[in-house]
């Protein structure tokens, strides 16, 4: 027997056996390496890259606050949110166009040319074929699986009442942003705050709940907005604006009803008006304007009983002060004039300057702030500027919670001006301050409730997503406007307005017995854009109040350039107001004398 | 019975009549490093299984969060179409415009409002 080739014969598996274990060793290690350079080295690119695959980043919608109004004693929805659905096409998928273009025409509505038209498109990728499609439409279409054609959600602001409010109210454009009125003011109360959503997913999106890293901040939706106004008021006030304004053919109505113990507006509306829901099909950019906040006019006579107001508040005249009026005043080389259905020169009283609507007598009673005597000085003029800027607080913004309010315009009294004392006679009556149809309103507020000047304001409470209920109180913006009983001096030269032309023949000035109402008529001259006024186009505006045993409401028109045979004032902005005043005692708004 | 044995009987014999003494040790029992291996092996198997049905049970829950949140979405936007429907049908145009609105007989002011 050969030993040597017996023992070579012996070893050769076991060197085989760990020829082999070193290949697989080294495979082992080959492995180990590369996951070591994969998993250590590369660690942080592949965590990035796994991340940016499962880490899905969301922003959860949160849904606008609701917009309500009183019915009464009732709380209205007037602007609610609804999920409708943007119906598309992706015209390179489409496949069928005959049968997809009849069967959208079936289910949306439309013309089956124009929807081929838009699917055939080329050279695009994303078609709209319909917006504010219903949750229903958008099922029965989807559900033919037609490749191509999809939907989006959408949530919109919907207007269960049409064009009620509009104006007041604002819209919400296509970047989710409250534009005028009052979705422009509480836009970001209004907005919430949208939550987010950060998670690891799996394929279809769906986050993992097992994963420590998620992050989900829920949606905070927006504050529910109570406003002040009465829909009742506020439709029939619409009604009659839109009556009105044909009647008088007029370019452009506006109306405010408020409260004037605490600033409250039960009714705002403008005419010409637009529906909020088809915003984009307005053309004339200024309907979107809340006139009655927005737009200052010079207000003509109305002025009248504020100048009055300031007089009797300075003790230089009582209602019962009579003088001489000789039917022009010579100011700065100007005749100032009175119309001739005054009657001319002859002695006048407190009382008949409202009820006659003497510019003499509005100029007279400046001259009473003067010192006394016939003459208008710097004493006079600032007094008045006085009473205009710091009591009825002209030529400054209310704060009403609206877009784009107008603060007016005060002339200076800069002693430098020239014909100053010009200037400061024509604002006694109304001409060369720039005010609008809220803020006279305000100012005869502050001078009928005892002198208080309440801050405007359209919105009764709020209530946020915890359902805490904030209740917008009565703001005080200023005490003392006039003394307490310069609004009781005022109430019957007012009273004694509205039984003169009662008596001059205008019958729809007769109210009931049991309800005080008084008022003032303004034929205000329309500044031209070069200078001077227009010869013959006037706005007409009125201003008063209406109520049993106090004055309840405070009722301010303007009525744009009416094209009514007469005054403005009387046949342009009294009908409108005798028409609300009306409407507010036979609807039973007022509470009649005790 | 061996020599031992014996003696271990008669040690125990002798500790219960005379309650003083001596312990009494049984062989010790040790697992070998091989067994140690498998029994860890398998531990870390069964921990690793319990990791793997929390997280899967967990990740079902997830499941069934989310459907009941897409459930509560739909909820809210049916209550949303509900409240606008609602709406729509107050609205002070449509009762104006309503056949019952339509067919109220006008009548003569009652005097409620008086002189």
């Amino acid at each position: 027997m050969d030993l040597s080739s017996d023992k070579r014969a012996s070893t050769l598996p076991l060197t085989r056996i760990r020829i082999w274990y070193g290949i697989l060793l080294l495979i082992v290690a080959v492995f180990g390496l590369r996951l070591f350079y994969l998993q250590v080295i590369r660690y942080g690119h592949y965590k990035t890259a796994a991340l940016s695959d499962q880490l899905k980043q969301y922003e959860i919608p949160a849904a606008r606050g609701t917009i309500s109004a009183y019915d009464g004693g009732a709380s209205v929805p007037i602007v609610l949110n609804q999920t409708l659905y943007t119906v598309y096409a992706d015209p390179s998928y489409v496949k069928h166009p005959e049968k997809v273009a009849a069967t959208l025409a079936d289910v949306l509505g439309g013309s089956s040319a124009d929807y081929r038209q838009k699917i055939t498109r080329k050279g695009s990728r994303y078609v709209i074929l319909a917006k504010k499609v219903s949750k229903a439409k958008k099922e029965q279409l989807l559900k033919h699986e037609y490749p191509g054609i999809g939907a989006q959600e959408q949530s919109y602001r919907v207007y269960p009442q049409g064009s009620l409010a509009s104006q007041l109210l604002g819209f919400v454009n296509n970047d989710g942003k409250g534009v005028y009125g009052i979705e422009q003011a509480l836009n970001s109360e209004l907005s919430g705050r949208p939550g987010q959503l950060k998670a690891i997913t799996d394929v279809h999106g769906v986050p993992l709940a097992a994963s420590t890293n998620n992050v989900s901040t829920p949606a905070k939706s927006g504050d529910k907005v109570q406003l002040t106004i009465d829909l009742g008021m506020q439709k029939q006030m619409e009604t009659i604006l839109k009556s009105e304004y044909k009647k008088t053919r007029s370019q452009g109505l506006s109306a405010i009803i408020i409260d004037p113990y605490s600033g409250k507006v039960k009714a705002m509306a403008n005419y010409p008006t637009y529906n909020p829901a088809k915003y984009e099909d307005v053309t004339n950019m200024k309907l979107y304007q809340n006139a009655a906040v927005s737009n200052a006019i010079e207000p003509g006579s109305t002025m009248k009983p504020l100048t009055t107001a300031a007089a009797l508040d300075q003790h230089v005249v009582t209602p019962t002060t009579t003088f001489y009026d000789p039917a022009h005043w010579l100011v700065d080389g100007y005749n100032i004039t009175d119309i001739e259905e005054d009657g001319g020169a002859r002695e006048q009283s407190v009382s008949s300057i409202l009820s006659l609507s003497l510019n003499t007598g509005a100029t007279w009673l400046l001259m009473q702030m003067s010192g006394g005597g016939n003459k208008i000085t710097m004493k006079g003029i600032n007094a008045w500027h006085d009473y205009m800027v710091s009591h009825y607080l002209f030529g400054h913004d209310t704060g009403i919670e609206q877009g784009y309010e107008s603060a007016g315009v005060v002339p200076a009294n800069d002693a430098s001006r020239p014909a100053l004392a010009l200037t400061y006679a024509n604002t006694a009556f109304g001409q060369g301050v720039q005010v609008t149809a809220l803020q006279m309103a305000d100012a005869l507020s502050s001078v009928i409730n005892g002198g208080t000047y309440y801050k405007p304001t359209l919105v009764a409470s709020t209530t946020d997503a915890d359902g805490k209920v904030t209740t917008n109180k009565p703001k005080v913006v200023k005490q003392h406007v006039v003394g307490s009983k310069v609004g009781k001096q005022l109430e019957p030269l007012m009273e004694n307005v509205v039984k003169t032309y009662l008596n001059e023949g205008f019958g729809y000035m007769r109210f009931p017995d049991r309800y005080m109402v008084g008022g003032k008529t303004g034929t205000a001259q329309v500044a031209q854009p070069g200078g001077g006024y227009y010869k013959n186009i006037y706005n007409g505006t009125y201003m008063g109040f209406v109520g049993g045993n106090k004055p309840q409401y405070v009722v301010v028109v303007f009525n744009i350039k009416p094209d009514v045979s007469g005054y403005a004032g009387s046949y342009g902005g009294q009908p409108v107001f005798a028409d609300i005043a009306h409407m507010l005692i036979d609807n039973g708004y007022v509470a009649p004398k005790q | 019975m061996t020599y031992s044995s014996s003696l271990a009987l008669s040690q125990q014999h002798y500790a219960s009549r005379h309650q003083n003494s001596v312990t009494f040790r049984a062989k010790e029992r040790t697992i070998g490093p091989v067994s140690n291996t498998i029994i860890l092996i398998v531990l870390a198997c069964l921990l690793g299984l319990l990791y793997l049905t929390q997280v899967t049970k967990t990740n079902a829950y997830g499941y069934t969060i989310n459907s009941l949140k897409e459930k509560q979405t739909q909820l809210q936007a049916q209550h949303d179409d509900l409240e606008v429907a609602s709406a729509r049908l107050q609205s002070l145009d449509r009762v104006q415009h309503s056949t019952v609105a339509s067919s109220l007989t006008p009548v003569t002011p009652s005097g409620t409002v008086t002189d």
